[in-house]
């Protein structure tokens, strides 16, 4: 279920601003990887490049052995590679439920309209991201930020992912949201997903992580175990002068 | 080509006067504003009432016309576009509808046929193998007074910049001071006024009819939007080229000018949305 | 898609209520009059639905759709009479071409949005009523338009059967489809597109299919209804009054829910009809415009949402 991600000499401008400067990295099948750094270092950038939502100046992408640059962004999500976005984005008018089903939805048209909903798995993908039985109904207009998070995590779950790029999931969620998602995480590391976890919530990422990746202005500064690149020079320096945002 | 030339001025003015009431309540109110065409329309008939069947002075005629559309600017502000603000989609549909209304009260009135609408200023001036009537002449000129004063007003006056602040970013402008709701209120007053003298002017320039705004409208729209929504100079370059490219277009096939107007509109909008001075897309 | 009981039921009835009204006639409850009027709000209906499924969820607003209608029943009328094609022919044929129409408003849509998209399906309506006015007259009929076109039914009984029978086809079609897990795609496209790619669907191809089903309908609708009338008038069909009928059917009913627009372009053929006798002239219109204005600022959901929400009620209660 699992296959590796991996980065090579990205670079992303933005007319004059580098906001991804000649990053590498790789993250393999079944390992989890943390991907730290003050805001705008160029985080949401990278994942955005992964997914083709923004094209990269140069460099290439590797799901596999594939180079996945030239497709879209429903071809890479085929190829087994999903995100969540920072600031949610559920549909507002329909229901849970039914956000569910379009991440749960295949890439055809015919397939849509031939075989109905599967209620079993929307229903069970609700649960496991901490859904009451009864939100399946609720619009996301009635949710909290931590229940926005959570549809996130489902209609990201919901397309299959190998490898799961997670931005910022534990943002504005309560203690106990934080414990639901964490332990939804442990469980799919131990079925084998791959994930690359962006947090400003350093004491909730570190147990879901093998290692961490830290950047700062769109460059790689350091690499490794995570409480080696946390006490690395360089990250803390960046941190204190991104203005501590953490 | 002389011919051209001059014919293309008179009608690039023209389009250019109706696209910049357009683009005022686009860069301000960023409202699609569909009804914007009903201005066109109660211009032209208010002016073919006043002037022709009522014999007032064809000045005065003029001036009533552009009274009218002021007012009926404001009370669309008020009563409508201030409800459903916010929804583009709705505002969209909501001024569709009340161009309908409006159209249909004209047809009521005047009733569905032409109206011949007497030269402002009769009299023909032939230069070249052209003929100019008067009366285009007044308006291309009456039109670059208008444009002239226009940019001016808001560049340099205190109102005119408030306007430019809202329309760039409206809740800086909040913040900073500005009363939006009254410079809403004045931008759809000019529009307003703009787009019944336009319609004057496009009445006695083409025909006078229940439909005659639809036309004019697209084109009004296109040009701001490829010239720059807010864009004063932008949109009187681009009235320009699309007023010039209909003339030549018309010298050599008159009956392929409709045509062309409306494939450039949909070739420019479809290849280049984000026109050709333009800031920012809208939605 | 989760089709209950009283889903069959509505539907039995509303087929069943419909194809019998003829019978009122025989009864002496419903004059001749009143079936005509029916089949110009059945033909309306399956504007509206065309409109709805290309629209009412997508958030990509047609300001054009007389375009569409207009290739359907051009497509048709030349066929039939300038090269003699069959009727049983022309129209699958015309259907066709509508749907190449379909794609050609697809083009716009997959650069651009709203406010733009909606511009430039007006600006394809008046480049087509243009040029059927100049390119070959001698097919178009110019100006003028056509007539003498083959009708299909004879009588008013006739006309209406053939046109409710369409009508209900398509509307239970269009309804079952929306039902399906394409509907709900379609009212995500329309609420937030890039979470739909990112949700990993094909945006082009939803819109492609949403447009097409949307032209076969206009084109379908187009083509019979030319074969009603028996003629063809430009003016009458590329004007902005025909673009605001449709659109205003389809809000005023209930955007995306395909049988609003049914009870929409009901509605408003029949107020047109029942202000006759008070307003016999052009302030019918007016008056018209001016409810359809109102009914949308006062509940933009339209007849059906005001409907249902009654239903709930009286549900609750009981
Ligand atoms: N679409 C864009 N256009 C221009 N600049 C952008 C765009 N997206 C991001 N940036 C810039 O790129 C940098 C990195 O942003 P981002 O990736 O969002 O940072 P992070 O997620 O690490 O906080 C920032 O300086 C941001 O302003
Ligand atoms: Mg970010």
């Amino acid at each position: 279920m699992s296959a590796r991600l991996q980065v090579s000499n990205l670079v992303k401008r933005f007319g004059g601003l580098t906001a991804t400067n000649d990053m590498s990295f790789t993250v393999e099948p079944g390992e989890s990887v943390g991907l730290i750094g003050p805001n705008g270092a160029g985080k949401t950038t990278i994942f955005s490049q992964i997914m083709g939502e923004h094209r990269q100046t140069s460099g290439q992408i590797h799901m596999g052995e594939q180079e996945i640059s030239a497709l879209s962004t429903p071809a890479r999500i085929r190829r087994g590679v999903s995100r969540t976005y920072q600031v949610p984005r559920p549909f507002p008018e329909i229901t849970v439920a039914e956000n569910i089903r379009v991440g749960l939805m295949p890439d055809s048209v015919w397939q849509m309209v031939t075989r109905g909903a599967d209620r079993d798995r929307e229903r069970e993908l609700a649960l496991a991201v901490g859904f009451a039985e009864a939100d399946l109904d609720r619009t996301p207009a009635e949710l909290s930020m931590g229940d926005l998070r959570k549809l996130e995590m489902a209609r990201t779950l919901a397309t299959d992912p190998k490898v799961m790029l997670l931005d910022e999931v534990f943002a504005g969620l309560t203690v106990g949201e934080i414990a639901t998602i964490s332990a939804l995480v442990q469980k799919l590391r131990d079925q084998g997903m791959t994930f690359l976890i962006v947090s400003h919530d350093l004491k909730a990422l570190e147990p879901l992580i093998d290692r961490a990746i830290a950047i700062d202005r769109g460059t790689k500064i350091a690499e490794g175990a995570y409480s080696e690149v946390i006490a690395d020079a360089g990250v803390r320096a960046s941190y204190l002068g991104g203005g501590g945002d953490a | 080509m002389l011919q051209i030339l001059i014919q293309g001025l008179l009608l690039s003015g023209l389009y250019a006067l109706i696209a910049m009431g357009f683009t005022l309540i686009f860069s301000v109110g960023r409202v699609l504003n569909l009804a914007y065409g009903a201005y066109l329309l109660i211009g032209g008939y208010a002016y073919f009432y006043f002037s022709q069947q009522l014999g007032l002075p064809k000045i005065a005629g003029v001036m009533l016309a552009g009274v009218l559309g002021c007012v009926l600017g404001l009370l669309k502000y008020q009563l409508l576009v201030k409800r459903v603000q916010g929804v583009h989609s709705a505002v969209e549909i909501a001024t569709l509808i009340l161009a309908v209304v409006l159209q249909s009260a004209v047809v009521l009135i005047f009733g569905d046929s032409s109206k011949i609408l007497l030269p402002i200023v009769p009299g023909v001036e032939r230069v070249a193998s052209a003929a100019i009537p008067y009366s285009n002449l007044v308006a291309t000129i009456i039109s670059w007074a208008i444009l002239i004063g226009l940019y001016f007003f808001v560049r340099l006056t205190h109102t005119g910049r408030a306007m430019q602040a809202v329309s760039m970013d409206a809740k800086g402008a909040a913040i900073s001071g500005i009363d939006a709701n009254r410079i809403n209120m004045i931008t759809w007053g000019i529009s307003g006024t703009l787009g019944a003298i336009g319609g004057v002017f496009f009445a006695s320039y083409t025909q006078l009819y229940p439909g005659m705004w639809v036309a004019p409208l697209i084109i009004a729209v296109a040009v701001v939007i490829v010239g720059g929504i807010g864009s004063i100079i932008g949109t009187l370059v681009v009235a320009h080229i699309v007023g010039f490219m209909e003339i030549i277009v018309s010298s050599w096939n008159p009956e392929l000018r409709g045509v062309f107007t409306m494939l450039l509109i949909i070739l420019v909008l479809v290849l280049r949305p984000r026109g050709l001075f333009g800031r920012e897309e809208i939605h | 898609m989760n089709l209950r009981w009283y889903h069959f039921a509505a539907w039995g009835a509303l087929i069943a209520a419909m194809l019998l009204m003829p019978r009122l006639v025989d009864l002496g409850l419903m004059g001749r009059g009143t079936l005509r009027t029916m089949i110009q709000a059945c033909y309306l209906a399956m504007f509206a639905i065309s409109w709805d499924v290309l629209s009412g969820r997508t958030g990509y607003i047609s300001f054009g759709h007389p375009f569409l209608i207009g290739i359907g029943a051009y497509g048709t009328a030349i066929l039939s009479k300038k090269f003699g094609v069959p009727v049983e022919l022309s129209i699958p044929l015309a259907v066709l071409i509508t749907m190449i129409g379909g794609l050609v408003v697809l083009l716009p849509a997959l650069r651009i949005k709203g406010s733009y998209f909606a511009l430039v399906t007006l600006a394809f309506m008046e480049l087509m009523y243009q040029l059927v006015q100049v390119i070959r007259p001698d097919l178009t009929g110019g100006t003028r338009g056509l007539s003498g076109i083959k009708t299909l039914t004879r009588g008013a009984e006739n006309g209406y059967m053939l046109a409710v029978s369409l009508m209900l086809a398509v509307a239970l079609g269009c309804w079952l489809l929306m039902r399906t897990r394409f509907g709900t795609a379609l009212w995500a496209l329309g609420q937030n597109e890039e979470a739909v790619s990112g949700s990993g669907l094909s945006t082009i191809r939803l819109k492609a299919m949403a447009f097409l089903v949307s032209a076969f309908v206009a084109g379908l609708a187009g083509a019979f209804l030319v074969h009603y009338n028996g003629s063809l008038a430009p003016r009458a069909m590329f004007d902005i009054n025909s673009v605001f009928t449709i659109i205003v059917a389809a809000l005023i009913g209930g955007a995306g829910t395909i049988l609003g627009p049914v009870l929409g372009a009901f509605f408003l053929t029949f107020l047109l009809e029942w202000l006759r006798p008070f307003l016999p002239g052009a302030e019918r219109f007016l008056v018209y415009g001016a409810v359809a204005l109102v009914l949308y600022m006062y509940q933009p959901k339209g007849i059906y949402a005001i409907i249902e929400g009654g239903l709930k009620r009286l549900w609750g209660r009981a």
